[in-house]
């Protein structure tokens, strides 16, 4: 079961990828960025899960040891990955659109002042 | 810093390291000897009578007297600084190097140091050049330029190559070292693996210098004499002993990489046998190129460099490396 | 030797972070009032910078390493939940040359941002972009890393956007937020990998269990770490972004981004080459680092000799700068890391000044672009000398610092070659060659801005503020410090950083508790006493003080001799260029114009290098990824 976990997160950040290096939209480059994201995040919460395990969620009395749940730290990892995921994905469309307001277009190949 | 805590003697044993021998005089006179040399043995090449030995030294005297012109447009403090700068960083150059038996300092000397420190006096031609605003000064520096990137490669492989075959098992970038070497086996002339390099250096000799086949930044027909053209007076003196000294720290470099450990034990001795070398040298590779050929475009020079000279001393690395 | 000081020291890592993200804070509260808000930034950098040398005498020179547990979580059983700062001598190594070039440039801005007009928000984002990258280098956990990682990307990106009147500040920060969040990504997943694994993401935990465990999951976490610190650290491929950035950012932000932001990246790689999976032994990995290195010194300093803006041509150097650092890491020597870190803070200082010139450059004139310059050196001279500086040590020039740290890495390379491989010796040959390209292009930049002939389109233009000159001075200062004494930088700033990367036991046992590494350590051998070879057979820097001596006893001649004949400047006939009566005609060699002989031999292979730069965002993210996967794929086939 996991292993589809694993294959999708790797699915997601190729196709992620893909469309970062073969869209000229930029506003399609910035989805781009976002499916690697989630791909990630994926991959990660897949990562601390454990087949069975219950919800981390105890308090210093109901603690013995024998316990089975899942790993909680890398859903804190995937929880903090997403806040960042989503300011980057903020950050990138704001500058969207100024680059439009700027340039008049969103295609990369025309957004190029800077090169050579 | 053991400079800091010298006794009165030491600073009086520095000061004529610095001033007398090997320093400023020594180099100056026998740098402008060498000068003499190859004038004169250029001009019989060409069946001409030539100019007394001296007339370099005639030149830089009679030149220290003549009034000293400031360009409109130039940046003054950089043109009036250049050329003394190039002239300190070549005495300090010199006492790198040993002479004969003698070192000025007792510790090996490298030749990393020495490579670095031989860029300045060209680079301080290239900033004064630039700084006096002329556009022929300007093609200048940049030809200037061109020559420093053509020969850097060919003399870093020849470094390489010649601190590999001195090093043993090991490796080594000390002159000391390389001298020592030389001097328990055999003067590295005589190694076979070697002469690619030495040829190479002697290419190497006349591009740093800036003498005729390849003294594309000064080029006196094209760009009248390029970084210096707006100079005049003591500064172009100073750059005219540049130049002198020069010719004679290349060739010694030559003598310590290639014919170093020569020794009769007597200091005065050998330092008539390491003047007979560099004499030697210049006459091969200055006066001989300069005579018989004419001067080299810019394209060619940097082409020249970077494929035969450069192959020439990369063939030595790889000798060295695996024979 | 103690490992843990419980005392007053052990705060002030997390002080001087925090100063920095508080400052920030209360940047914004100040709102409006312009001094208020720069008198906090310039007391939170001072204070950040007081608290990491207040740890010089403890950790560089007593040896100690400071841990710190967040909220005093400390390991239970051998596992270290809790959040930890670690400082060894090589954070503090980090951390002091970043807060050096942070407060320099920050007293440089408050005249220089004058010219911005909104400027509200530049010091909190470049207190954030601080705390970020001090966040990095003192942290001893690998997620906060990450989330470092991010907050200092965020910033830089922002800063690099923030000239609303320069119109390719948009363009460039989104191309660096895109191909960099590839490195943000590669970071992440390693991390995640390396937690897979180890249950832990303390560095100094994960030291200790992942050393000598490669299994495929290692090895990927391996190289996408690796990639993603070369990312941060624009090591080619990822040079492109990093050229747009700096040229684009202000100057006081490139300071920031080049000589700072870049050794986050060099800091993270020598943790996870070193450190985490000590895979700095493998003849594979030497190689590829050594590969990596030359290439970008090589391609950028190829690509700075083609430019015609003066930031961008720094910036592509700062890249070739980066890359003899990682060369010189990957030699994975005593020696080489010696020279990789002296080069380091080196290229911090030398790279901040030639930035701040370029700054100043634009203050007075409103342009840096090459072929719009000339002749500044009489109109400003000031700026020429500190340019100057700057130039000489980037090209390593002796005295000055670029020199000496050049100076070890020739040396470490060719040591190294010694052992029986030519190829190193290449790398000697690839490191001299570029030192000299290196030269050239200042060259260019001096004749072009500086020399030649003065445009008279820049008629009243006039060195900067006094409030500019001095934070310059104070970098050149250093620049020509660091070069003339090498002995005192190697024995108490230098050594003691080499000696924390090869002790790594150390760095273990002082966040774990005494014999955690010698228990948990898979491989004994990997135990081994750090091997300290003493740094260089000799010193040059007595004789380079002669040079100085020497340089003074001739001037002094020549000030003597010349008296008279240097008169006045008089504009007479007598001192035109050209005669004739005429007008002197504009006729200024510009920078393109330059060295013709070098590029007209090498015009396929520059043509060709200035076609593939396109600018277009989705090739510089194909090369990004494409360099990512080479990576994981070496690694694969290697290790």
């Amino acid at each position: 079961m996991m292993l589809a976990n694993y294959i999708g997160a790797i699915a997601l950040i190729v196709i992620g990828f893909y469309a970062m290096i073969s869209k000229r939209d930029i506003i399609k480059i910035v989805v781009g960025m976002g499916i690697v994201d989630y791909g990630l995040n994926l991959m990660i919460v897949s990562i601390g899960f454990n087949e069975g395990g219950t919800a981390p969620i105890f308090t210093f009395g109901e603690l013995v040891s024998g316990m089975y749940f899942v790993d909680p730290v890398p859903q804190a990892l995937t929880l903090t990955s997403i806040v960042i995921g989503a300011c980057v994905t903020a950050m990138a469309l704001a500058l969207c659109v100024r680059i439009y307001k700027e340039y008049g277009t969103l295609d990369t190949h025309e957004i190029r002042r800077l090169h050579g | 810093m053991d400079i800091m805590n010298i006794d009165i003697m030491d600073i009086l044993m520095y000061a004529v390291y610095i001033l007398i021998f090997p320093g400023l005089l020594f180099t100056c006179v026998f740098g402008l000897w060498l000068a003499g040399i190859d004038r004169k043995v250029v001009a019989r090449m060409q069946h001409r009578k030539g100019p007394p030995l001296a007339q370099p030294a005639y030149d830089f005297l009679k030149l220290l007297g003549k009034e000293c012109i400031v360009p409109d447009g130039a940046a003054r403090i950089t043109f009036l600084a250049a050329p003394w700068l190039g002239l300190a960083s070549l005495v300090v150059t010199v006492l790198f190097i040993p002479i004969g038996g003698l070192q000025a300092f007792g510790t090996g000397g490298d030749t990393v140091v020495i490579l670095y420190l031989l860029t300045i006096p060209t680079l301080a031609m290239i900033l004064g050049g630039s700084a006096s605003g002329s556009p022929f000064a300007g093609v200048g520096s940049s030809r200037t330029m061109v020559a420093i990137m053509s020969y850097e490669l060919p003399l870093i492989l020849i470094i390489l190559a010649v601190g590999k075959a001195a090093g043993g098992y090991g490796v080594t970038f000390s002159l000391g070292q390389i001298t020592l070497f030389q001097y328990l086996t055999a003067p590295f002339i005589l190694d076979w693996r070697l002469v690619p390099a030495a040829i190479a250096m002697l290419f190497v000799i006349p591009c740093e210098v800036g003498q005729h086949p390849f003294d594309v930044g000064e080029a006196e027909t094209e760009i009248c004499e390029g970084p210096l053209v707006e100079y005049s007076g003591a500064p172009l003196a100073v750059f005219k002993l540049s130049h002198a000294i020069k010719m004679f720290v290349m060739t010694a470099l030559f003598s310590a990489l290639f014919l170093g450990g020569v020794t009769t034990g007597m200091l005065w001795l050998d330092i008539v046998l390491t003047l007979a070398f560099c004499s030697v040298v210049t006459l091969v590779c200055m006066s001989l190129l300069h005579a018989i050929s004419a001067r080299f475009r810019v394209e060619q020079l940097f082409k020249f460099f970077w494929t035969v000279v450069s192959g020439l001393a990369l063939v030595s690395l790889l000798l060295v490396w695996f024979c | 030797m103690s490992y843990n000081v419980y005392n007053v020291y052990m705060h002030f890592p997390v002080l001087a972070i925090m100063t920095l993200f508080v400052g920030a804070f209360c940047v914004t509260l100040a709102g409006k009032h312009e001094k208020v808000r720069n008198v906090i930034a310039g007391c939170a950098v001072l204070i950040s910078f007081t608290l990491l040398a207040l740890l010089v005498k403890p950790v560089m020179i007593d040896g100690n390493i400071i841990t710190y547990w967040m909220g005093n979580w400390e390991p239970v059983e051998g596992y270290a939940i809790g959040i930890a700062i670690e400082v060894d001598a090589l954070s503090l190594f980090f951390g002091l040359l970043i807060t050096i070039a942070v407060a320099c440039s920050c007293f440089y801005s408050y005249q220089y941002m004058k010219q911005d007009d909104a400027r509200g928000s530049y010091f909190t984002l470049y207190l954030m972009l601080s705390g970020g990258v001090l966040g990095i280098v003192l942290s001893g956990d690998l997620f906060n890393i990450y989330v470092m990682l991010e907050v200092m990307t965020f910033a830089a990106v922002g800063l690099t956007a923030f000239r609303t009147w320069n119109p390719n500040a948009r363009e460039a920060a989104f191309k660096y937020l895109v191909v960099g969040s590839i490195g943000s990504t590669c970071a992440l997943l390693g991390t995640a990998l390396v937690y897979a694994q180890c249950h832990t993401l303390n560095l100094a935990q994960i030291s200790a269990i992942l050393p000598g465990n490669l299994n495929p999951t290692t090895i990927l976490a391996f190289a996408l770490l690796f990639a993603g610190f070369g990312c941060k650290s624009f090591m080619f491929p990822f040079h492109p972004i990093a050229a747009d950035a700096h040229g684009a950012a202000p100057s006081s932000v490139s300071v920031l981004i080049s000589g700072v932001f870049t050794k986050t990246g060099v800091y993270g790689i020598i943790r996870v080459c070193y450190f985490l999976f000590r895979s700095m032994g493998l003849t594979s990995v030497q190689t590829m680092l050594v590969f990596i290195g030359c290439l970008s010194m090589f391609v950028c300093v190829t690509m700075a000799l083609n430019q015609h803006d003066f930031k961008r041509l720094l910036a592509f150097h700062s890249i070739s700068q980066i890359g003899y650092i990682l060369t010189s890491l990957g030699l994975c020597t005593a020696l080489g890391i010696a020279g990789g870190l002296y080069h380091a803070i080196n290229h911090t200082l030398f790279k901040g000044l030639l930035f701040l010139t370029a700054g100043s450059v634009l203050y007075a004139t409103g342009t840096t672009y090459l072929e719009k310059l000339g002749g500044l050196a009489r109109k400003m001279p000031q700026t020429t000398a500190l340019f100057l500086i700057g130039a000489f040590s980037i090209s390593g020039i002796p005295p000055f610092n670029g020199f000496y740290s050049k100076w070890i890495i020739y040396q470490a390379t060719f040591e190294k070659a010694a052992g029986g491989s030519i190829g190193y010796a290449l790398v000697t040959v690839v490191c001299v060659v570029t030192s000299v390209l290196t030269l050239a292009s200042f060259i260019k930049v001096g004749h072009s801005v500086f020399f030649g002939q003065a445009n008279p389109e820049l008629g009243n233009v006039k060195d900067p503020p006094l409030g500019m000159r001095v934070p310059m001075w104070i970098l050149a200062t250093l620049c020509v410090l660091t070069g003339l004494f090498p002995d005192l930088m190697l024995r108490y700033i230098i050594g003691p950083a080499t000696a924390a990367v090869l002790n790594s036991v150390g760095y273990i046992d002082a966040a774990m508790g005494a014999g955690y590494a010698e228990a948990h350590l898979a491989d004994p051998s990997l135990l081994a006493a750090p091997q300290l070879i003493s740094i260089g057979a000799w010193q040059p820097a007595s004789w380079l003080v002669l040079f100085v001596i020497v340089l003074l006893a001739v001037f002094l001649c020549s000030l003597l001799s010349r008296g008279n004949s240097a008169r006045g400047l008089e504009s007479d006939a007598k001192h035109a260029v050209f005669f004739g009566g005429e007008r002197a005609e504009y006729s200024h060699i510009s920078g393109g114009d330059l060295f013709w002989g070098f590029k007209h031999n090498l015009r396929g292979y520059l043509g060709f290098m200035s076609r593939v730069h396109t600018g277009v965002t989705n090739d510089y993210v194909l090369w990004g990824v494409t360099a990512t996967a080479v990576i994981i794929a070496y690694c694969f086939v290697t290790m």
